[in-house]
């Protein structure tokens, strides 16, 4: 086994082509699947003297850029984030416990693809995209097109994620992770991103992601755009969990069986929708 | 393998570590090659928080750290939060609780509770519970260990 | 960990019996086995290179055939070690085969897998997620085959 400790993304970009090459973000993943003999790849790159993977930054146009070596404690307390963004920093701060958010990595949590993972759902529902560099180049997925299958990407041998962009939230809008756990800092039995805009009565911003309950985060796109400029009451929340519980496809496990993530999800995303109108309420 | 000689800063000290392998953790290099064996290796998987150390001033998981990931940190161990011979008030806190039975978890509690300490305000009940949230007690102790930290927080000037 | 499942082929039961009896059928329908062999009429050896994520192992899998009546029902037993890596698999498998009702057949699968060593310190939940995926692409290869071979190919 190699170790490489490259200072550039055109650095690490070309260390990483070789065959079996990792990259080692914040470990607390790759590491503990060395530990456990799961993994061993032939050579480690590691992106920790990356200095441009570990800024976050706000555009102009409101939308935020966070380098995949932003630590899970960072983008907790990311005050760039603003409106429904927050969706991110609320599951990041839910992520595992202090220590183990002081070296977790966005783009490492990203990459491994963990179905029970919080950013996964969080980064659907906030529309994010997922930037990659490569030896080809650069080329940005739609959070949707990157989360593949179980633990499986869009990346290609060879590449690693740069960033993952979060488009501007409308104004007023809220975000939200709403997450069941057996105790804190475990992984999710289910979970619930949501980003939620009311103009009155009317819903005018909706986005639902169900984490945890199947290879990917399962949004429904269709019902949600269907639903926009409606009251968003129990019948209509009734038509989204539906189309929502269509797309579930849940493993049973230690943590809970697949039968019981289905009778819990839906009710997360009622008690996610009910806890945000609650809160956009209070603020209008 | 040979592996790489590096020099890792432990406590304010420089240690240099010869032949240390890509996978080889920061926790075994400080447990084998170093003689620092207050990190515990509990799950060796950075679930039960036994191997906590500061790496930079924040707590992390040493089993979880590759020690060639390492070099140009400041470490600190659980020897490193008091002069020998003395304790820091977060160790005296936990003895005079007696927040310990048998003792495997202590380091890693330590190390979680001096970084939340250093906020240097009262901490609440939650507060301590969601900082050491990452330590687990396998003798189920926690009552007395939060009490311990909570106190600590409270004595402070 | 128990994977059951089953699916239709259009083939009728006599050609689908002797299609999944055959080892190189079934060898090149089955996702990432390398290669197979017939060692005699009831033991077969195999090499099976199996992904999850990041995770790659490859097996090197004995299936012996314990009853076979055909060509309904056929109890097999795999055993799987990776090379040097203490990982073992073991399966208890049985195989039915029904007529279907548009004369095609339905094939049944019913597994009862133990895993030990490096690989069950992975999560069972996606383990048998995948199991029941790589259960569905044989279906579907089988399946092809059987339709090419029907038309003549």
């Amino acid at each position: 086994m190699e170790f490489i400790r490259p200072d550039s993304i055109d650095a690490a970009v070309a260390a990483l082509q070789a065959e079996n090459a990792a990259c080692l973000a914040g470990g607390a993943t790759l590491v503990a699947m060395m530990n456990a003999d799961l993994v061993a790849p032939e050579r480690l790159v590691s992106l920790r003297d990356v200095a441009a993977l570990r800024t976050a930054m706000r555009q102009p146009d409101g939308s935020v850029v966070i380098g995949a070596m932003r630590r899970h404690r960072e983008t907790a307390e990311e005050t760039d984030l603003r409106d429904g963004q927050r969706v991110l920093s609320d599951a990041a701060g839910q992520i595992a416990n202090p220590p183990v958010r002081n070296m977790g990595t966005i783009g490492g949590s990203c990459a491994f693809a963990d179905p029970a993972a919080d950013y996964p759902p969080a980064l659907a529902a906030a529309d994010a995209r997922i930037a990659l560099v490569g030896a080809e180049g650069r080329r940005t997925l739609p959070a949707d097109a990157f989360f593949v299958d179980w633990y499986e990407t869009a990346l290609e041998p060879g590449e690693l994620i740069e960033s993952v962009i979060l488009p501007p939230a409308p104004a007023g809008t809220a975000g939200s992770y709403t997450k069941l756990a057996r105790v804190a800092g475990d992984f999710a039995i289910a979970s619930v991103a949501l980003v939620l805009g009311m103009e009155g009565d009317a819903c005018s911003h909706l986005a639902v992601a169900v984490g945890a309950c199947g290879p990917a985060p399962v949004r429904r796109r269709d019902v949600e755009t269907e639903l926009l400029g409606g009251g968003l009451g129990d019948s209509e929340i009734r038509r989204l969990t539906d189309a929502l519980a269509d797309g579930l496809d849940p493993v049973d496990d230690v943590r809970a069986s697949a039968d019981y993530r289905r009778r819990v999800a839906p009710r997360l995303v009622r008690q996610a929708i009910a806890e945000a109108k609650q809160c956009l309420s209070g603020t209008q | 393998m040979t592996g790489a000689s590096i020099t890792l800063k432990v406590n304010g000290a420089d240690r240099p570590v010869a032949a240390v392998a890509p996978w080889t953790t920061l926790l075994t290099v400080l447990r084998d090659e170093l003689g620092l064996t207050g990190a515990k290796r509990g799950c060796n998987q950075g679930v039960c928080g036994a191997c906590t150390v500061t790496i930079d001033g924040e707590p992390v998981r040493s089993c979880l750290s590759l020690a060639l990931n390492c070099t140009d940190c400041e470490i600190a161990t659980v020897e490193g939060l008091a002069p020998a011979g003395s304790l820091a008030p977060v160790q005296q806190a936990l003895a005079e609780g007696n927040a310990l039975q048998c003792g495997f978890c202590t380091p890693g509690i330590l190390i979680a509770a001096h970084a939340l300490l250093r906020r240097n305000e009262p901490l609440s009940v939650d507060e301590v519970r969601a900082g050491l949230s990452g330590n687990l007690c396998r003798c189920s102790g926690y009552k007395k260990i939060v009490e311990a930290v909570v106190r600590a927080s409270e004595a402070r000037p | 960990m128990k994977i059951a499942g089953s699916f239709n082929v259009a083939a009728p039961v006599e050609l689908t019996w002797r299609a999944i009896t055959d080892p190189q059928v079934v060898g090149a329908c089955l996702p990432g086995c390398e290669e197979i062999e017939a060692v005699s009429p009831t033991l077969y050896r195999a090499r099976i290179g199996v992904k999850l994520g990041p995770i790659s192992a490859t097996f090197a899998a004995e299936v012996e055939v314990l009853e076979e009546e055909p060509p309904v029902r056929v109890v097999s037993v795999t055993r799987g070690e990776e090379g040097g890596r203490a990982s073992h698999i073991r399966s208890e498998n049985t195989l039915t085969l029904e007529p279907a009702d548009d004369g095609g057949t339905r094939v049944s699968y019913e597994a009862d897998m133990t895993v030990t060593g490096r690989l069950a310190k992975f999560g069972f939940g996606v383990m048998k997620k995948k199991a029941q995926s790589l259960a569905a692409d044989f279906a579907g290869n089988l399946e092809a085959r059987l339709n090419e071979a029907a038309s003549g190919g």
